[in-house]
């Protein structure tokens, strides 16, 4: 355990990295509308007027009020201005941006924070459920519903010999809980990461995050100097020893599915920050990547995520406003299913990987596919200097990129919820051939059902193709799926504890649909590893 | 030691592993050429030829021969890999002892290794650091830059370095190198390209006519086309110089191995005897076998693919294989579309 002290010491090192932030943004663009490799100023600031305003149009009106007064402000000094004045007022954007990711982040209670947390989940959790209090029955503690495992010793070493960047897969607002209460039951020093506005203004968990050494992300910001200032927050935070974790995922997975893609932005921020630290002749700060994948018997939002996914046009809604995350009842029901069948929310960690992709021994060395050491600063170097080269970087973060998806499939944990789903959506797919996903879904509903020995049937072929998968280590089996027998009444039992509609229920011997949605849902994480014939339509532009 | 002044390194000294080494020494480099025969890097070294390969050429003497791939890569940024595609994961695991993340590999190889289907770029991936790679292709037969003619071809790779430093050391008056970025559909279209010029060798040696054998290619390109793009190539290219400009060259050169191979059997000569007398590596014979069951499992329906695996494996008369592909019933040629319908 890193000592208090410490860490105090650590948040303090931390204070001026706005201002460090902000100096490196604008002297890159600066420079660059100097040289003609960039826009010039007075555009930068009108397509930052023109991005915000677009973002404004559809904020909630009680929150975007001090950004309507800045923005107008900007607008009015914009058509007044004389050219000088321009790179001021792009200071004073990015100071705005920069601001507001920092802001969150407090020196004085960031150090205690992770000690604080275990506490402050239990409050937390029985603030939830007054009624089980009252009831005096056992209070649900997260903690012990979550199983961590994988590469557990390689993240706590590496975390000792170098900076992590810790990149889960998400599939729930729940999963910044998980991660910030593992990496403390870990032993593991606070890490610093970016977290969605949304869950700074929950109000179950706006208080725990602004504790965290989170800063914000802001998805609605589509303003490319906003990104820019984003990355360049992580970058120093990465040069500044600063653990620090993201979802590289962007967003919590629609469709239920496992990430296929990732998003190159925050992940290349390793590489940036391991060209810094050569160039500042830091050659021995090692930068390490760690996948990490968390899969749920339930997924306390799941509903609402795939009538997002379905309703096409909502694709690129990032934050649902009224989904189940903000609403109490809805978590004391996910925690109750949680307790009373001793559910297991499963994580596990990956091997680690340096910002290029290669694996990583537990020396923090890099290797190569065949196991030999790789000097990997020299992936930056030419003719021994460190060298920017944007498109190179860019390469190497998609190499990184496509080792972390791989990392997600071979971790991804196939439960009952997901092979039961699978296996009645493979019978009721094989009887209309001819449907796209949408009408094969719309034509399912209550009176819909398959006899319970054709589920057992297509569940045990399930169960033995992912045991034979799991064997050549392509996807982990859970331990309650082992047992192709349990896994039917496991998730029955388990579909029926949370969601309003349950998914699949049991009617004498035939099995009827309840929410043939949920059932796509939960059936998706098992897609792409050849169990069945791919149901999600393929992305264009991988 | 200035980036000027390090030396090229090329790997494998067969005829265009040769040729480029020249070249890339007529343009003042320092070039390493790594042979594995000590005989063949005496005779480059005493007398500045290499007979077995390139017979008439007088080599450059910027290019030193080295048995040892430590020697030539150690000092190399640049590292061309000109070894035949069922070699070039023994070859490329050796030079990942002493390959670094800061070489620039580019490889000239166009064939897919057997069984596993996979890229050159890919098994460099799989047996090296490298990461900054790229492949070299185009309509480029060795013999003819040999004697010192005219030729275009294309460096593809995502790393704008790679190419950079690679046009450096091989453009000249002689060879324009054109600048790419689709890797995987240069590496397919070099690859599976080799399948059609054994069927266009095939057709020339039947004599079924420049018409009949204008359809066959074109029907060829478009089935290996159609195998690249489902494997993540961007269709454009196979209408540039790695695509189409590679297949014309081969399908019309009697020089083309693979072409020759066609010819052979179509005269009824035995594969095995052909390989024996041609002395050299035929990709296309290889490629065959990885088109075919790359095609298959993409459900793409690719007729000439499959006659000429068969030709080359299941005995099937060259006659049967063409008459065969004549009678295909005829549907739409690229881009037709029709008012009122969809596809």
């Amino acid at each position: 355990m890193t000592p208090v002290s410490l860490r105090v010491a650590m948040g303090a090192a931390l204070e001026d990295v706005p201002a460090v932030v902000i100096d490196r943004v604008l002297e890159r663009a600066v420079r660059r509308a100097d040289d003609g490799t960039g826009p010039p100023i007075d555009l930068i600031l009108g397509e930052t007027l023109f991005h915000e305003r677009g973002r404004l149009a559809h904020a909630d009106r009680a929150r975007a009020g001090a950004d309507r007064e800045f923005y107008s402000g900007v607008r009015h000094a914009v058509s007044s201005a004389r050219a000088a004045c321009a790179s001021e007022l792009l200071r004073a954007v990015v100071t705005h941006y920069a601001d507001e990711i920092h802001g969150h982040f407090d020196r004085r209670v960031y150090a205690v924070a992770t000690r604080a947390l275990p506490v402050g989940l239990t409050a937390l959790l029985s603030g939830l459920s007054p009624r089980e209090l009252l009831a005096r029955r056992r209070i649900p503690n997260l903690e012990e519903h979550v199983v961590i495992d994988g590469e557990v010793d390689a993240l706590r070493t590496l975390a000792r010999r170098g900076t992590i960047i810790l990149v889960p897969t998400h599939s729930s607002n729940l999963d910044s809980l998980v991660m910030g209460n593992s990496i403390f039951r870990l032993g593991l020093p606070p890490f610093s990461y970016g977290a969605g506005l949304n869950l700074f203004t929950n109000p179950l968990t706006g208080f725990f995050m602004s504790h965290l050494g989170a800063y914000t992300v802001d998805r609605h910001k589509t303003d490319p100097l906003y990104r820019e200032t984003l990355k360049e927050y992580a970058t120093v935070l990465l040069e500044r020893a600063q653990h620090n974790l993201f979802f590289p995922g962007g967003t919590r997975s629609r469709s239920g599915a496992i990430e296929s893609h990732v998003k190159k932005g925050l992940l290349g921020t390793g590489i940036t920050a391991t060209l810094h630290n050569l160039r500042a002749g830091r050659d021995g700060a090692r930068i390490f990547v760690v996948p990490a994948t968390c899969s749920y018997p339930l997924v306390l939002e799941a509903e609402s995520l795939v009538s997002d996914y379905l309703e096409e046009a909502g694709r690129s809604r990032y934050v649902l406003p009224e989904d189940e995350f903000n609403r109490v009842q809805r978590w004391v029901d996910f925690l109750g299913g949680l307790l009373t069948l001793d559910l297991r929310i499963e994580l596990v960690i990956g091997r680690p990987l340096d910002p290029f992709g290669n694996d990583v021994d537990l020396a923090g060395v890099s290797r190569d596919p065949r196991g030999r050491a790789v000097d990997a600063a020299r992936y930056l170097r030419v003719d021994g200097a460190p060298t920017d080269d944007p498109a190179r970087d860019a390469e190497y973060t998609r190499r990184l990129g496509a080792r972390v998806v791989a990392a997600y499939r071979r971790d991804n944990v196939a439960l009952p919820t997901n092979i039961l789903a699978f296996a009645f959506l493979e019978i009721l797919r094989r009887r209309a051939p001819r449907l796209d996903l949408y009408r094969l879904l719309r034509s399912l509903g209550p009176d819909t059902s398959v006899p319970l020995d054709e589920v057992v049937t297509e569940v045990k072929k399930i169960v033995h193709g992912l045991a034979t998968l799991a064997s050549r280590h392509e996807i982990r089996l859970s331990r309650q799926a082992r047992d192709a027998g349990a896994v039917i009444p496991r998730a029955l039992a388990t579909f029926g504890t949370y969601h309003r509609a349950t998914a699949i229920r049991r009617e004498g011997d035939r099995l009827h649909v309840g929410d043939a949605n949920l059932v796509f849902f939960y059936r998706n994480r098992l897609e792409g590893y050849g169990l069945g014939e791919p149901l999600i339509p393929q992305r264009s532009d991988a | 030691v200035s980036p000027v002044d390090r030396p090229v390194a090329v790997l494998g000294a067969g005829n265009w592993g040769t040729t480029l080494a020249h070249l890339v020494a007529k343009n003042g480099h320092r070039v390493m050429l790594w042979t594995r025969h000590p005989d063949q890097r005496d005779e480059i070294n005493g007398r500045h030829t290499n007979a077995r390969s390139v017979p008439d050429l007088a080599l450059h003497p910027g290019v030193s021969a080295v048995t040892d791939l430590g020697e030539a890569i150690g000092p190399a940024e640049l590292v061309v890999v000109a070894i035949p595609s069922q070699s070039f994961r023994a070859v490329s695991r050796i030079a990942g002892d002493v390959l670094q993340p800061d070489h620039l590999v580019v490889h000239v190889t166009k064939g897919l290794e057997v069984r596993t289907h996979r890229r050159m770029t890919e098994i460099l991936a799989e047996e090296t650091c490298a990461a900054q790679v790229g492949v070299l292709a185009g309509p480029n037969i060795a013999a003819e830059i040999a004697m010192g003619k005219p030729a275009g071809t294309v460096i593809t790779s995502a790393f704008p370095r790679v190419i950079e430093v690679t046009r450096r050391a091989l453009s000249s008056e002689q060879l324009m190198v054109f600048a790419g970025a689709d890797v995987v559909g240069v590496e397919l279209a070099g690859a599976l390209k080799n399948v059609v010029a054994i069927a266009a060798g095939m057709a020339t040696e039947l004599d079924i006519g420049e018409n009949a054998k204008a359809l066959l290619v074109t029907r060829g390109l478009r089935e290996i086309s159609r195998v690249g793009v489902a494997m993540g190539a961007h269709p454009m290219t196979f209408a540039g110089l790695a695509g189409i400009g590679d297949l014309m060259v081969t399908c019309a050169s009697s020089r083309s191995r693979n072409n020759r191979v066609g010819r052979a059997l179509a005269r009824g000569e035995l594969l095995a005897d052909i390989l024996a007398a041609l002395g050299m590596v035929a990709e296309g014979v290889y490629a065959a076998v990885s088109a075919r069951e790359l095609a298959a499992a993409r459900r793409i329906e690719a007729p000439l693919l499959e006659r000429v695996h068969r030709v080359l494996y299941e005995g099937l008369p060259v006659v049967r294989a063409l008459e065969d592909l004549m009678r295909l019933p005829a549907g739409r040629d690229v881009g037709a579309r029709w008012p009122g319908r969809s596809g």
